[in-house]
């Protein structure tokens, strides 16, 4: 018997050890879902004005799947001490249950990560970057994020339009309806501005000289933070979800054999 | 005069716009001609109608920005010829259609507001003396203006299924899966076995005692009511008719 007690101890350890990565790893999907959420590079209006900031859904589901998974996790490990069959049972079902929120926040981050192409964020802005007369109270909200992070992003990041100034020149646009193009070819914050928030050079930006506007696009500040976020809680998801996997593989197995 | 007027060649990317366009600057071109009270017109003209353009013969005659649609031409930037003698002065481009103001306020000074329509012009510089015209450059090319597409034209559909996309969600519905048939297995195969399972003694199941603990001896307890037929050790089943394996 003692060969068959030491497979037995050593199996609770292998599981108490399972259950402890999975523990401090849901600590740290919650923390990094935290992060996300709350949105370092201001970025969620953008998101909201395309209708498709299910990326954000999935960061949220990924907290309370974090908290839960740390929760399960020292249940499972009282459990398996203890080879408690009625804890264990609940052990399995709540953490099948958290696995299949897992899942279904991994696959939404993957699938609306890939929706945010330059061209969505190019029409957003031309349609709403500075629209005169919003239709109801939710564009106007909108329209004002979008503006508000536009300018922004264009100082901050000296870049202008979405793959370029020319974006202003190529398409029309809710900004031209209200300013001309000869005194505004590309908005004002695509000039370098000095201190006060003033073009340096007036003339400059508006012909186009080299230094006196910001020459790159923006989608390289865009969509770094975008995607650094889905694929933070896709691919950190999918690999607890692996973990999970064969943590509760080896748990059933362990719950079949204990007995009465 | 030999020279032909021509968008600067270098890159400035507001150079044609939808409304405006840029212009190298002519320096050193009228210097054998003109004298200090000369000024220098800039005539604007649709490529079709350049060629029926014909040289104002005096300052009063210059076609002003207004009448650019009944005649198809006008003259703006009116400078004094010393603005583009030999030593070039610091703007190397003119900018026609650079100014917004006076379009609005109808003066009828030479206007440079912005260009009505993208369609080719042609342009030429005209040095005016106090008698008339007395030299002009040839014709440019046409310059065509940009022309600006509606926002619909775009596509913003997107791609369907990236690779990461079809990765993941295949091994996580294939982990979820197996995950789900082995807990309803397990949980079957468990509920299966204690409905079968009437006897102390043989199982059709191998079980693996996790628990050593001594059992002595005990005379049978009186059972709890509510429970018959039931063999010691092995708890409380409830009276029910034996069901079929």
């Amino acid at each position: 018997m003692a060969k068959s007690e030491d497979c037995i101890h050593i199996l609770q350890g292998l599981l108490v050890f399972g259950n402890v990565v999975i523990g401090m790893c849901g600590i740290a999907l919650t923390a990094e879902c935290i992060y996300f959420v709350s949105d370092p590079h201001g970025l969620y209006p953008l998101l909201e004005a395309t209708e498709n900031n299910d990326i954000y859904a999935a960061a949220w589901i990924g907290i309370f799947v974090g908290f839960a998974l740390f929760a399960l996790s020292i249940l499972g490990i009282i459990g398996i001490i203890k080879s408690d069959r009625t804890l264990l049972l609940v052990y399995i079902i709540l953490m099948l249950i958290t696995f299949a929120f897992e899942m279904a926040s991994c696959i939404t981050a993957a699938t609306h990560r890939d929706f945010l192409t330059p061209n969505i964020f190019l029409k957003q802005m031309l349609e709403r970057y500075q629209k005169a007369d919003p239709a109801n109270n939710n564009d106007k909200w909108m329209t004002e994020g979008v503006t508000k992070t536009w300018d922004k992003l264009m100082v901050q990041n000296h870049c202008c339009g979405v793959l370029g100034p020319s974006d202003w020149q190529e398409y029309t646009s809710a900004f031209r309806l209200t300013h001309n193009d000869a005194d505004f070819p590309w908005p004002r914050k695509c000039c370098a501005l000095d201190a006060q928030g003033v073009p340096v050079n007036l003339d400059g930006c508006k012909l186009g000289v080299p230094g006196y506007y910001n020459s790159n696009g923006c989608y390289d500040a865009i969509s770094g933070p975008v995607n650094t976020h889905a694929w933070g809680v896709a691919w950190f998801g999918f690999a607890i979800l692996c973990w999970t996997f064969c943590v509760l593989l080896g748990t059933m197995f362990y719950w079949s054999g204990i007995e009465y | 005069l030999s020279y032909v007027p021509r968008v600067p060649p270098m890159a400035l990317l507001g150079k044609v716009t939808a409304t405006t366009f840029a212009l190298e600057r002519p320096c050193c071109i009228f210097d054998r001609h003109a004298n200090a009270s000369d000024t220098v017109w800039l005539v604007v003209a649709f490529a079709n109608a350049s060629t029926t353009f014909r040289n104002p013969p005096c300052r009063a005659d210059v076609p002003p920005y207004k009448q650019l649609p009944a005649t198809h031409s006008y003259m703006t930037l009116e400078t004094a010829a010393a603005a583009y003698a030999c030593p070039a002065p610091s703007p190397a481009v003119l900018r026609v259609g650079g100014d917004t103001a006076c379009k609005d306020q109808g003066r009828q000074d030479p206007c440079n507001g912005p260009l009505p329509s993208p369609g080719p012009y042609r342009v030429k510089f005209l040095l005016m003396g106090c008698h008339g015209p007395k030299a002009e450059t040839r014709w440019s090319d046409p310059i065509l203006l940009r022309r600006a597409l509606s926002p619909s034209t775009i596509d913003a559909v997107p791609p369907c299924c990236g690779s990461d996309v079809v990765v993941i969600a295949s091994l996580l519905a294939s982990l979820g899966t197996v995950l789900a048939t082995a807990v309803l297995g397990t949980l079957g195969a468990k509920v299966w076995g204690s409905l079968c399972q009437r006897d102390l003694g043989t199982s059709a199941f191998a079980r693996r005692s996790y628990r050593t603990h001594h059992i002595s001896p005990v005379l049978p307890q009186p059972l709890p009511p509510g429970c018959q037929y039931s063999p010691p050790g092995m708890g409380c089943f409830a009276l029910r008719p034996p069901a079929p394996c």
